[in-house]
């Protein structure tokens, strides 16, 4: 009996000091420094920035406060005219107007609709990634896709399409 | 809730007669004439019911054609319901007299139709020994209630309800491999998660895309993709531990859609790493991805079949259309459709029929496709749109 509530001691310090280390070191990854800003918009995607767990974080914003990203054809490059859109939310972030921002990834209605929810989230990692290289601290930027489920644009042509390829600033 | 749904079919005594199967000679058409018309039904609807139902299944089935004189196989017996239903079945082949199937069904009259799902895939058994369709089930997302709800029906799209309630978009249904409960991506806790329906509590929940989360066959683990590490990637979830494996690792493309093979050790799924989407299969523990795809601009939504084949939608000459590939055999074939387009194709528990989604005009319903010679047919249509159809297994 004694000996299993040692054990269970033991293993509660241990599973603390994990945690602890866990700890720290996401918060290391967390600090915009580790990252230099040598990630280029317009660059492939750079994929290797560990998003957060969304346990308590906001899941909505205010999208009017930037204008959308818009994308080519199944493309998840940010273009250089988009860029200013991205700086201005960059700038808001870092002055502290906002807590974060939610970069919300979306598609047109060609192609599969799970195929798009991947899309629109490499679309919204692009963006994530271009404002981490501004200097953004990443773990007030998350990602969320609705592929082609939330199109701004009804319409079936390409002047729809256009307006559909786009990530949304959720502010808050 | 789910669970509630299935136990019509449970409740069912039998007493059954198996014959040993005969040879049957087909018809012109290529179809097994099969007769009825000596088949009694009392004049309660639960009996009319049955015996309609029983009909179209099986001419739905493609292997017979229901006729009412000359036919090789004999449809006898008799069905009457209270609230209680008896429904006696014997099946006869005409030339040898001989007892195909003899069997007595008891089921409450509520489960008319699901007694009668069963009858016809047992009469179609007993005639060729083939697997029928008829006792499936078809879930699907539909926009009715104006937002985006998780549906299910029969296989004849009849007795469709509404599952979600979620007041929110769902996205991707796939069975769990025991055909009770239905996994699927919702959005109703605010960003992409993926739930199993009887079950509150997401399966996966990471940050960033949570999607298409297909169970294994032997039901103890997931496929699914996550970006929680930056990218979207296949990763296999162990449903007991929740240790995570990821398979790919491909920072500059999309993986979406993975289906488990029959065995459970492998994963056909979507990658657009050669630049276009296309179909690969990966081993379940990883390694290097093969493949299976070579035309088309698009080729997306893979389901692999217990029959070994693998179909997916691949967009040819601007229309998406079904097409049916051998992994093995490394060959393909496209089914022939209209002019619409044809997207997200799943098997449907007979290895012979597709069930799909067919868009035309903007607008979408959910289509059977025969792998054989019959005409496609629309199993649910009007209302709203109809898409993502999975079939139980």
């Amino acid at each position: 009996m004694n000996k299993m509530l040692f054990k269970l001691i033991i293993f509660t310090a241990v599973a603390s000091s994990l945690a602890f280390v866990g700890g720290c070191r996401s918060k290391n990854a967390n600090s915009a420094d580790m990252y230099g800003s040598d990630n280029l918009y317009g660059d492939p995607l750079m994929g290797d920035m560990p998003l957060n767990d969304i346990g308590g974080l906001p899941a909505d914003g205010d999208r009017s406060v930037v204008d959308p990203v818009f994308f080519a054809y199944d493309s998840s490059q940010v273009n250089p005219e988009e860029a200013s859109k991205c700086e201005e939310v960059a700038s808001l972030l870092k002055k502290g107007k906002y807590a974060g921002v939610i970069c919300e990834g979306h598609g047109d209605e060609r192609g599969s609709r799970e195929y798009n929810l991947a899309l629109g989230e490499r679309r919204a990692l692009a963006v994530r990634d271009y404002l981490i290289s501004l200097g953004v601290d990443p773990s007030v930027i998350q990602t969320k896709s609705f592929g082609e489920e939330m199109p701004s644009d009804m319409g079936h042509d390409e002047g729809a399409w256009r307006k559909n390829r786009r990530v949304e600033f959720a502010m808050y | 809730m789910i669970r509630r749904l299935f136990i019509g079919t449970g409740v069912l005594s039998a007493s059954t007669v198996w014959a040993q199967r005969a040879v049957v000679e087909r018809e012109g058409s290529g179809k097994i004439a099969i007769n009825l018309a000596g088949y009694r039904a009392g004049s309660d609807t639960a009996s009319q019911t049955f015996l309609s139902v029983l009909k179209s299944d099986l001419n739905r089935s493609g292997y017979f054609t229901v006729t009412s004189s000359g036919a090789t196989i004999n449809v006898t017996g008799q069905v009457q319901a209270g609230s209680q239903m008896k429904a006696e079945v014997q099946v006869y082949q005409v030339s040898s007299r001989q007892r195909l199937l003899g069997k007595v069904y008891d089921a409450p009259a509520a489960a008319a139709r699901s007694l009668a799902h069963k009858a016809a895939d047992e009469i179609l058994y007993a005639v060729t020994g083939k697997m029928g369709m008829a006792s499936g089930k078809i879930a699907m997302v539909g926009n009715r209630t104006g937002r985006k709800e998780l549906y299910i029906s029969d296989m004849d799209g009849k007795n469709l309800r509404q599952i979600t309630n979620d007041r929110s978009i769902i996205v991707g249904p796939k069975w769990s491999p025991d055909g009770k409960n239905i996994v699927y991506t919702s959005y109703k806790r605010g960003y992409p998660n993926v739930f199993i329906t009887g079950r509150s509590k997401p399966l996966a929940s990471h940050g960033g895309l949570n999607a298409s989360g297909v169970i294994s066959p032997d039901g103890k683990s997931m496929a699914v993709i996550l970006s929680k590490d930056g990218n979207p990637e296949l990763y296999i979830k162990s449903l007991r531990t929740g240790f995570l494996k990821r398979l790919t690792t491909s920072r500059k493309a999309n993986e979406a859609s993975p289906c488990w093979s029959p065995d459970g050790n492998h994963i056909v799924y979507v990658s657009d790493a050669s630049g276009r989407p296309h179909v690969y299969i990966i081993s379940k523990d990883g390694g290097t991805p093969k493949r299976i795809s070579s035309s088309g601009t698009e080729n997306v939504a893979p389901d692999w079949g217990k029959n070994g084949y693998i179909t997916w939608c691949s967009r040819i000459g601007g229309k998406y259309r079904i097409v049916v590939g051998n992994p093995a055999a490394r060959t393909m074939r496209t089914l022939e459709t209209d002019w619409a387009d044809y997207e997200d194709p799943h098997w449907a528990p007979d290895g012979r029929h597709i069930v799909c989604s067919r868009t035309s005009n903007y607008r979408s319903a959910i289509y059977l496709l025969d792998t054989l010679q019959d005409s496609p047919v629309a199993l649910i249509s009007g209302s709203g749109d109809w898409y993502s159809p999975a079939v139980s297994p």
